[in-house]
């Protein structure tokens, strides 16, 4: 016992490790957002149509890039894609007044205007994870010209389940308006609070499995890292959020066909470019049918969805990821570009 | 060794027990609701003492925090807008450049 304690005090004298590492440029910035395209690979690129990385909202887009040789990106581009993501950036406190329809219509619709402009192609493959999913499959319903497949990496569509977050949000006290009128942007304090209930004994069982595996240096460095990009979370804008609430876990808008973008209605049957939608048996932040729910709605012929054990964030990340998940991402795209 | 996994698969039974008693307690409306009701009612005073403090200093003629807030998102939406303009001429100037090359 002494001794995992030992060996847990040398790991913690070491610098924490170095997250979001893959090398990129910054092509366009606006407001507080980015877009990067990662340095393609010197032996050139192996497929012309790039891939554009849509993180979620409330968490850093780093975690597709966690570390050196566990980064998603980093397989990517040593595979010969032209990849760019999307940094939304810390929201400050006028951000509060931005809309669902700001980030979703004119921010992403800008980042895939640029990424195809620079890669001088007319479509990309687009890739949302978690609330990023929810933003690119809004967006792909209502702009779909410039996306040539969608891939929905655990990505809540339907949002009336038995979830605890879902039964918080439905729950009559909690008065949405009164929370954005207090706070502007929701502090991201209160959303990680909220992530934490959903196992609430989560931060002992990380300790103890800390200790137990305290001399394996490689694992310490990926939960350290993983560690890190779970604390680095950023606030939620206002009023978006609001619309989050009120149309999208209240009245399940989206799966209902009753969501709007500014005037245009969102419509998920017009979606039918080919897509992918992964889900994950122990997901408890996106119990699996609320991001399961899209296959049925969507009308692309060519759809496919690949469900797979482990959580919303352990099934991304971690090496084995580099042998299952995202091969299997990979050549969907590859797929999809030899047909066009 | 051997102490340690006794220890750890106690320690995953009660893990597991525990949570899923903890969760199906959050679960709960007696819980849920108070909590949302609580939560409301900090945020609707924490609005009220914000509009006291802002109707202060406009009453004293100066900017409010919310004003200022205001202000610099429509700075960010004027440069939104900018950057589509500028798209638009990009757009433009290829289409009709496009007919002189050929």
């Amino acid at each position: 016992m002494i001794e995992r304690f030992f060996a847990l005090a040398r790991r913690m004298s070491k610098p924490p490790p170095v997250v979001g590492a893959t090398p990129a440029s910054v092509v366009h910035a606006e407001n507080k957002w980015r877009l990067l395209r990662y340095d393609r690979r010197p032996a050139g690129l192996a497929h012309q149509t790039p891939v554009l990385l849509v993180p979620s909202l409330i968490n850093r887009h780093y975690v597709l890039d966690l570390m050196p040789e566990k980064s998603f990106v980093e397989w990517l581009v040593a595979r010969g894609h032209d990849v760019y993501c999307i940094d939304w950036g810390t929201p400050s406190d006028e951000d509060r007044f931005l809309t669902f329809e700001d980030i979703t219509d004119r921010y992403i619709g800008r980042a895939v205007r640029v990424a195809c402009r620079l890669s001088g192609v007319d479509k990309l493959h687009m890739l949302g994870y978690c609330l990023g999913g929810t933003l690119a499959v809004i967006h792909a319903a209502v702009r779909p010209e410039h996306i040539a497949t969608l891939t929905l990496l655990a990505t809540p569509v339907g949002f009336h389940d038995e979830g605890l977050l879902s039964r918080w949000t439905r729950s009559r006290g909690f008065d949405v308006r009164a929370l954005v009128d207090g706070v502007g942007n929701v502090p991201w304090q209160l959303m990680q609070s909220a992530f934490h209930l959903l196992r609430p004994t989560m931060n002992v069982a990380k300790a103890v499995s800390m200790l137990d595996r305290a001399w394996d240096d490689e694992f310490m460095d990926g939960f350290l890292a993983l560690e890190t990009w779970g604390n680095d979370n950023v606030s939620f804008p206002g009023a978006c959020y609001r619309t989050y609430i009120e149309e999208l876990y209240r009245d399940d808008a989206l799966v209902h066909g009753r969501f709007k973008l500014g005037p245009n209605p969102v419509r998920l049957e017009d979606i039918r470019c080919p897509a992918l939608v992964v889900t994950f048996e122990h997901d408890a932040i996106v119990p699996w049918p609320s991001a399961a729910v899209v296959m049925d709605k969507i009308s692309s012929r060519d759809k496919h969805r690949l469900h797979l054990s482990g959580g919303h964030v352990g099934a991304v990340v971690p090496k084995k990821a580099a042998k299952g998940l995202w091969p299997a991402m990979a050549t969907f795209w590859a797929d999809r570009d030899a047909r066009a | 060794m051997m102490g340690w996994d006794v220890f750890k698969q106690y320690f995953n039974a009660w893990e597991s027990s525990t949570a899923n008693v903890v969760e199906a307690w959050l679960k709960s409306p007696l819980v849920l609701e108070p909590a949302g009701t609580w939560l409301s009612m900090m945020m609707k005073t924490k609005a009220a003492a914000d509009k006291n403090a802002a109707t202060a200093w406009g009453a004293l003629g100066l900017p409010t925090k919310r004003d200022q807030e205001r202000a610099l998102h429509a700075l960010n939406q004027i440069q939104s807008r900018l950057i589509d303009l500028e798209e638009q001429l990009a757009d433009m100037k290829a289409a009709t450049a496009a007919p002189k090359k050929a």
